[in-house]
């Protein structure tokens, strides 16, 4: 998708205001990001401040004590303080953050954001810490292994896309002394289904309708339609006369009639506001999707034909979910 | 635990172990100074925690941990008497160090266990900055600094020795910096008295002698201090290194006069010519936690803070409790003090009313038949040399009231402080103005660096009688019962006896005619002279000449300036180092082929995905574009055996596998 939807619950991200704006120039969206220095922030860390009160009272012994020895251990800390900045810098330099997925979820749930962790030159990254703003955080270290892939977990909003905002990385290693952290939009985002909503009764759903439901089954006799081509469709299918006239790949689709199917219909409540409607309608799908017949979905623009099974439920709640977000489910 | 910790701000047990280690290492160079059971809080809490990192114990309570300390507290002042002085306030610091381990169990908890530590390595310099000392401080850093590195790896419940590579680096990397700020950094006045040494023991001569004094003193091998001069050393006979001037005998004993004892006209020092040949030295003066100074022969400072005193000594206003580095010039020849105050006169002649009879008797019989005062000194020091006196440092006690009777007329055996004490009150019983002078006699010359090395055991008491004409005149009676205690030292002068450091069999100081082991020492003590004197004592004078020495100039901004462009020198190798892009190694021919036939596919919308091999890619390209198949085929088989097995193939063999797969690559076919 090129642009965000109007519904989707952006601005969830920790930056706002004038740096949340000028992060979105300085690191802009991208599905994988390397840190470099454009990207890495870095500033003494609350045990850092403490640490210069450290050297502070070790500086004062050294003066009031006419003391060199203790002279040269504030001065060799100190320093250590500032050689601490390039090795903390260097824990997080070259690292690549890939999205890789994100899971589907109702309202209050919590998506399942994937993402793989690349190391960089460096054979050891050690304790980083990865968070959402408003989910959880997972701590990781790369030894030994060239990339780590980590779930995550961010409680979503509503009905459509949910983005989860710049995600944090963040880490004080070696000394604990600085923190290095950096804001990543690795433009993940999360489809969010309607609250499911129980409704008395399903109007209007049908087993006999007068069309009867078509449903794809390949192998079936009767010829239903061309559809573009799949990976996986039979080499029999492929439909080459078309091919051979400069079509694009095209497969034959065969369907069957089954006599027992439902439709669940947008029209079906009539009178009811938009997000009631898709809720009723969502509570349905997951209940037929319980029980034995196929079931279809209609709403305004669009016709989902029945059938049952996991990729019908997402199909069918996909559709759902970005209705009205001039989006289409894939 | 009570509270639920998140497993995040846990302390992963290779950073418990190395907090542990850190500790005790901490721990060790204030041993001599600690009470026993320290050590044994430092046992018992380490056991104590990792007994509950296994948990088999748990973790004391609140009150129990108020307890600790409060005991701490009081076991402190039982042992010390107060709590006021460094030394208990060091041991007050320590004791906490230990017992804050049982309350180690967040993160937080070891970042103040960890910068105690690096504190508690400093207060081990506030008693000695011996380079040795230094060195070990330096690896105790090293420990404390890899706890706090393990303590950010998250996970590691193993103790693993590797950890200590990164601090090590970095240690080192910040090293250079620091030897800059070291030297540039202005070094001013103290801000505000501090707590003292209260505990450390006065060392070196006191300010009171009675006989067995200096005895006791010669039996160590500490150096008291170190003097480098500038011209030639002058012949160990003439090193008397006066520090003070007993000038007042009372109840047996000698002692120096008090400050509020002197009248207003005798405070100042006589103003004095100097005469004869200049001696240019400094003395590098170990703490003694005393005020006097130790110089030849009317001395003068040439340096701030070092006061002349009415009897030619020289004087600190400060007690010296650090090492102290001083330049001065002497005059040994110049007559001192040639006119004598009817106040002095009088005071150098005080004898008590009372005692030693006989040795009164007998000065008197000697002065008889002298014809000065000179005579007199001669005579008496004949009497010491021709009758039957011995030099040892094993005297007999003497007792009751009149000791020096004893020693004349009985025992006949005494340290120099004895032989002194004779001469003086046999001068003042004869109305010769005379005092006992004490300091350092000789010294072992280092032929490393030149310097003089003066041990305790060179401590020394002899006699200044005023002549006539001539001032204040030494006399050491000591030469005249054994020479060879000031031509050779005390070691020869005692080597019938062997009683030479009896008491420290594993003085170097006496395996000095092993040649390597005196060598080994003689080298040692040199670097150290080096240590204290270049290191230990760099002042903001020596500052200031060796910046002037560098640059010709001292500002402002050249300090700024040395410090960015050494600032720079280091953290740009390092940033390199760390941060660098080294080139990558150059990719296999065989791959950069199969990088462009994926690039060419891709052009056709097949991208291969990540993880995909080449067969299954070239089995889906044939799949999706049957065009495309056969030539996929081909190419992925050439690759395939350029890459897998090419590499065993001879070097010709491989050439042509390679233009085979870039030509196969060229007859990809068109799009339809």
């Amino acid at each position: 998708m090129a642009t965000a939807p109007e519904v989707t619950g952006r601005a969830t991200s920790a930056p706002r205001g004038r740096f949340g704006r000028w992060l979105e120039r300085r690191i802009p969206p991208a599905r994988s990001v390397t840190l470099d220095q454009r990207r890495i922030f870095i500033f003494p860390s609350l045990p850092g401040l403490f640490f210069f009160l450290l050297l502070l009272l070790i500086l004062l012994t050294a003066i009031n004590y006419q003391n060199n020895m203790a002279y040269a251990v504030a001065f060799l800390l100190a320093t250590l303080f500032v050689i601490a900045i390039l090795h903390t810098y260097a824990n997080l330099a070259g690292l690549t953050l890939h999205a890789v997925a994100a899971s589907a979820a109702f309202p209050g749930q919590q998506s399942e954001f994937t993402l793989r962790l690349e190391r960089g030159r460096r054979a050891a990254h050690y304790g980083l810490r990865l968070a959402w703003p408003r989910g959880g955080d997972a701590r990781v270290s790369l030894v030994d292994r060239d990339s780590v892939e980590l779930r995550l977990f961010v409680p979503v909003g509503q009905r459509g896309w949910y983005h989860p905002g710049r995600l944090l990385l963040e880490s004080s290693y070696p000394l604990g002394l600085l923190r290095c952290w950096t804001w990543v939009d690795l433009d993940l985002r999360a489809l969010v289904y309607p609250q499911p909503l129980a409704s008395p009764e399903l109007p209007g759903a049908s087993s006999d309708s007068p069309e009867g439901a078509a449903v794809a089954v390949s192998g079936s006799d009767d010829f239903y339609g061309f559809r573009e081509y799949r990976r996986g469709d039979s080499l029999r299918q492929v439909h080459w006369k078309g091919l051979a006239k400069g079509q694009a790949l095209q497969s034959k689709h065969y369907a069957a009639y089954t006599d027992r199917s439902a439709w669940l219909d947008w029209d079906a409540f009539p009178g009811l506001p938009l997000e009631q409607r898709l809720s009723h309608l969502c509570h349905w799908a997951l209940l037929f999707e319980r029980g034995d017949e196929d079931y279809g979905l209609r709403l305004p623009g669009t016709q989902i034909a029945p059938a049952r099974g996991e990729a019908q439920l997402e199909r069918v709640l996909t559709a759902l979910a970005l209705f009205g977000a001039g989006g289409q489910g894939t | 635990m009570k509270a639920a910790v998140g497993a995040a701000s846990l302390i992963p047990r290779n950073a418990l172990v190395w907090i542990i280690l850190s500790q005790f290492a901490l721990l060790l160079p204030h041993l001599g100074r600690l009470p026993v059971w320290v050590v044994l809080v430092y046992l018992s809490t380490a056991v104590w925690r990792l007994l509950a990192y296994q948990g088999r114990v748990s973790f004391p309570g609140r009150w129990a941990r108020v307890g600790l300390i409060g005991a701490g507290f009081a076991a402190i002042f039982l042992s010390y008497g107060n709590l006021l002085g460094l030394e208990p306030t060091v041991a007050l610091l320590l004791t906490a160090f230990a017992l804050k381990l049982l309350e180690l169990v967040k993160r937080k908890d070891a970042y103040v266990l960890i910068f105690l530590g690096y504190f508690i390595c400093v207060t081990a310099f506030l008693f000695t900055q011996d380079i040795l000392l230094v060195l070990y401080s330096l690896f105790t850093l090293l420990l404390v600094t890899t706890a706090l590195v393990a303590l950010h790896r998250p996970g590691e419940h193993r103790f693993r020795v590797d950890t200590l590579r990164l601090p090590a680096l970095m240690l080192a990397q910040a090293f250079p910096l620091m030897l800059v700020l070291f030297f540039l950094f202005p070094r001013i006045g103290p801000l505000w008295t501090v707590p003292v040494k209260s505990h450390a023991a006065r060392t070196g001569v006191s300010d009171f002698m009675k006989p067995g004094d200096i005895s006791s003193l010669s039996q160590s091998d500490e150096v008291a201090f170190r003097a480098e001069f500038e011209g030639d050393i002058p012949p160990r006979s003439e090193l008397y290194w006066r520090g003070l001037v007993f000038s007042v005998l009372d109840d047996g004993a000698w002692r120096s006069l008090r400050y509020h004892e002197l009248p207003g006209a005798e405070m100042r020092q006589q103003a004095t010519e100097p005469a004869g040949p200049e001696l240019s030295y400094s003395v590098l003066m170990m703490p003694t936690q005393q005020n006097w100074l130790y110089s030849l022969r009317y001395a003068r400072a040439r340096q701030s803070g070092v006061i002349p005193t009415p009897d030619f000594r020289l004087f600190s206003p400060v007690e010296i409790e650090d090492q102290l580095r001083y330049r001065v010039s002497s005059w040994p020849q110049t007559p001192l003090e040639t006119e004598l105050s009817d106040w002095r006169r009088s005071t150098e002649l005080v004898l008590p009313a009372t005692g030693n009879p006989r040795s009164r008797e007998l000065a008197a019989e000697l002065h008889a038949a002298s014809t000065s005062d000179a005579a007199f000194v001669d005579a008496v020091l004949a009497h010491f040399n021709r009758e039957n006196f011995v030099y040892t440092l094993q005297p007999p006690l003497l007792s009751g009231p009149d000791p020096m009777d004893q020693f004349l007329f009985q025992s006949r055996r005494g340290f120099c402080e004895h032989y002194a004490y004779a001469f003086t009150l046999m001068m003042r019983a004869a109305g010769v103005p005379a005092r006992v002078v004490a300091g350092y006699q000789g010294g072992e010359i280092n032929p490393v660096n030149g310097t003089v090395i003066v041990h305790q055991f060179d401590a020394h008491a002899w006699s200044e009688v005023w002549l006539e004409g001539q001032g204040w005149v030494r006399v050491d009676p000591t030469g005249a019962v054994s020479p060879d205690r000031i031509e050779l030292g005390l070691e020869q002068a005692l080597a019938g006896e062997g009683s030479f450091l009896a008491n420290s069999p594993l003085s170097p100081l006496r395996y000095r005619s092993v040649n390597w082991v005196n060598m080994l020492r003689l080298r040692y003590d040199a670097l150290t002279y080096r240590w204290q004197s270049w290191v230990v004592g760099f002042n903001s004078e020596e500052q200031y000449s060796l910046l002037q020495d560098l640059f010709g100039s001292v500002r402002a901004q050249t300090f700024v300036i040395i410090v960015l462009a050494s600032g720079a020198l280091v953290l740009v190798p390092v940033a390199w180092l760390l941060l660098g892009r080294h080139r990558r190694r150059p990719l296999d021919p065989a791959q950069q082929l199969y990088l462009a036939f994926c690039a060419r596919l891709v052009r056709r919308g097949l991208a291969r995905e990540r993880g995909e091999g080449p067969r299954a890619f070239c089995q889906r390209v044939a799949h999706a574009d049957p065009a495309l198949g056969r030539w996929a085929r081909d190419f992925t088989e050439g690759f395939e055996q350029l890459a897998y097995t090419g590499s065993a193939a001879g070097g010709s063999a491989r050439q042509q596998q390679l233009r085979n797969l870039r030509q196969q690559l060229q007859r990809m076919p068109g799009t339809s």
